[in-house]
């Protein structure tokens, strides 16, 4: 793919992804064909801020696991009351992270 | 972080154990001490959808079935899970196999359905109303 296309995908999208997975990303776009465009495009990622603001208000019922698309966890994280409140407050700190590698995970499907 | 099969076991693990401790815990405690570990309970006063589970399995342990099913019906979805889980655990380790990831990743699939997630959490809802109406 084109070197201008690629750095207008990072620039828009950067915010959505860990710092040290953005070079790896940049390089295997630069490899791929340009008929993934369209579809690249179109691929929706969750803001890591959005999770961690559902996180701050409804965490305890593990809705922000939901949210991100861990429902295995969220449930386990409904079942026991946010882990006792433990787990809840883990994730405040955990959940941006989460959505980044979860962001990741989606646009991996693309590059290989 | 991506869930593993290591990782998935691992963390299954700890919840399993926790929980167990937890329930040694609420069947030997002090009858007197408050031991409500609940952090939405103790902020805003109101029940959360599955306040009431550890009492509900203690009944479960003692017998008390319908005890058991009015004080949360989620004690005995949590009871089944910490009774299969560790089998399910050290049968896949003794064996080399990933057959609860598998599930776990089908079950996750099957849940995200819509028609299953709406139907999934107006149960959870209903169970919620019910608990504040029974002030758990």
């Amino acid at each position: 793919m084109e070197a201008q296309k690629v750095d207008m995908f990072i620039l828009a999208n950067g915010k959505f992804f860990e710092a040290h997975n953005i070079n790896i990303i940049r390089d295997k776009l630069l490899l791929i064909d340009d008929s993934k465009w369209a579809v690249l495009s179109t691929i929706q990622f969750k803001d890591p801020t959005t999770s961690l603001i559902v996180s701050i208000l409804a965490g305890g019922f593990g809705i922000d696991r939901f949210l991100i698309g861990d429902t295995g966890l969220g449930i386990g994280k409904l079942l026991t009351c946010g882990g006792m409140g433990i787990w809840s407050i883990v994730d405040w700190f955990m959940i941006q992270d989460a959505t980044r590698a979860k962001n990741m995970e989606k646009i991996q499907q693309f590059l290989y | 972080m991506f869930l593993s099969r290591n990782k998935l076991y691992l963390f299954l693990s700890i919840l399993c154990t926790s929980g167990y401790f937890w329930m040694y815990f609420n069947l030997t405690k002090n009858p007197i001490i408050n031991t409500e570990v609940c952090l939405f309970k103790h902020v805003t006063k109101i029940p959360c959808p599955s306040c009431g589970s550890s009492r509900s399995i203690t009944q479960i342990i003692k017998g008390n079935i319908q005890q058991a099913l009015y004080l949360n019906p989620l004690g005995f979805i949590s009871a089944f899970i910490l009774l299969i889980t560790p089998i399910w655990i050290l049968i896949d380790v003794i064996l080399q196999k990933k057959s609860l990831f598998n599930w776990y990743k089908k079950l996750e699939q099957f849940i995200r359905k819509p028609k299953i997630a709406i139907l999934l959490a107006l149960l959870i809802i209903i169970n919620w109303i019910w608990n504040i109406k029974k002030g758990i």
